[in-house]
């Protein structure tokens, strides 16, 4: 495989089994810097596995995994909202270690008012349904100053008007900021509209 | 109201049954030596109330009982969020927690007594029988915590102390609250027995063990019957307490 260096992942020789379940087998790959790789494929067969080898949730593998950047956001299957925290809260959250007060404040709101949540900002997640739940999920992981940006399904849930509206934002917001991402979907459609780079992933196989 | 009415109703009723059959069993050995009618304790009780002594006792063994318990449930929530985020801390930790449990009360009282003068006595062993209990306690409220919240911190890089004040205290709250909860109870036992022993100048402790000597069994009651409700007493404002807060919140 050819490796050039506008790389910001690069995976080379991954292997990972779940017992007799091999998932990777000397998996090659690199994720270009400043682009959507969209990585499409049924459900079972590994994507959501190599996100969370990426972002080093999942350390049990072999080969090599280089990241150019440390720094990740990523949008869960699930949401992963802190119960007791607002909507606010929520996202504020994960900015209040690396930015000022007022800093974490502004740019909370403004994600927020990206995904249309200003109104609910003072709400639990246990007062939200799912799709606004997945919106704050989705107001986090854009709010968080990332070069990478791993996205697992991250529009699954929303209505059809408001994905067309988030998806528009999201474009606009990735050309202004140029994060390199990579996302995970089983819709073709999804897959054609946002990504630069597609690649098709089967499922995987027992020994 | 009307159901609150009701409950209370009954658990006066419940309370009078109890007392009831304290009287007939009384009645029925018919020597107040082993046991003295609940009449007579009362009265001695009421005798007791009266005197300066009484309360100077009182509030010097309750002293003690908040001092231990105090120490026990802060070096516990210290200790516990400590183990519970380190592996080492735990393991550190392991050999001597499962030795405290394991020691006989007496033994420690004993030992303390060695140790220390007779009034720290009774705080040494209220820590040593319920920092264990919050400690274990914080301990299972840390593993609890869903592994899941603690990868996407970990991703988004977010400082201890957030994820301290933020993830792991409003998960072990409800640990910590039932820690206490059986500590109450336990703290107070073990404050009094442990004053039994070492008898400091104003305690429950020395009453019970003089009402003993001197074969003043409605006495021995009445003091045994001050512990209890003061026992109550701690319960029930820790529970409105928690319930106040529960609704601030």
């Amino acid at each position: 495989m050819e490796v050039k260096n506008d790389y910001e992942v690069l995976i080379k020789n991954l292997y990972k089994d779940y017992g007799a379940h091999v998932v990777f087998n000397n998996l090659n790959i690199n994720f270009i810097k400043n682009k959507i790789t969209v990585l499409l494929g049924p459900s079972g067969c590994g994507k959501t596995t190599l996100l969370n080898i990426i972002s080093g949730i999942e350390r049990k593998y072999s080969g090599e995994v280089i990241l150019k950047d440390s720094s990740i956001s990523y949008i869960f299957q699930e949401d992963r909202l802190v119960p007791n925290l607002t909507v606010f809260e929520n996202v504020a959250f994960v900015l209040k270690s690396t930015m000022s007060k007022e800093e974490t404040k502004k740019t909370t709101n403004k994600y927020l008012s990206l995904v249309k949540l200003m109104e609910y900002k003072d709400m639990f997640p246990h007062e939200l349904s799912g799709g606004m739940k997945r919106r704050v999920a989705i107001a986090r992981a854009f709010a968080y100053k990332s070069r990478l940006l791993l996205m697992d399904e991250p529009f699954k849930g929303l209505d059809y008007k408001l994905k067309n509206e988030i998806i528009q934002e999201f474009l606009k917001i990735h050309n202004e900021d140029k994060r390199t991402i990579i996302l995970v979907t089983h819709d073709i459609k999804e897959a054609e509209a946002l990504g630069d780079e597609i690649y098709t992933m089967e499922s995987s196989r027992s020994l | 109201m009307k159901i609150s009415i009701i409950k209370k109703s009954r658990k006066i009723t419940i309370l009078i049954f109890w007392v009831f059959i304290w009287e007939l069993c009384s009645l029925f050995i018919n020597q107040p030596l082993f046991l003295p009618s609940p009449f007579e304790v009362i009265k001695v009780l009421m005798n007791l109330i009266g005197d300066y002594y009484f309360w100077k006792s009182v509030f010097n063994s309750i002293i003690r009982v908040i001092l231990g318990l105090f120490l026990s449930i802060v070096i516990g929530i210290i200790v516990g969020i400590s183990a519970g985020l380190n592996k080492f801390i735990e393991e550190l930790f392991n050999p001597l927690i499962v030795c405290i449990r394991a020691i006989p009360v007496m033994s420690i009282i004993i030992l303390a007594l060695v140790w220390f003068k007779s009034y720290y006595v009774s705080v040494f062993t209220t820590i040593l029988a319920c920092f264990p209990i919050i400690y274990t306690n914080v301990l299972q409220g840390i593993k609890s915590v869903d592994i899941k919240l603690i990868q996407m911190v970990n991703i988004y890089k977010v400082k201890k102390k957030y994820i301290i004040k933020d993830i792991y205290l409003p998960s072990i709250k409800h640990y910590i609250v039932s820690g206490i909860l059986m500590c109450l109870g336990l703290g107070f036992k073990v404050s009094v027995s442990s004053e039994v022993l070492s008898t400091p100048k104003y305690s429950i402790g020395l009453n019970l063990l003089n009402s003993k000597s001197m074969l003043e069994t409605s006495e021995l009651f009445a003091w045994t019957i001050v512990v209890i409700l003061w026992s109550f007493i701690f319960e029930m404002v820790f529970k409105n307490y928690i319930k106040r807060m529960d609704k601030e919140t």
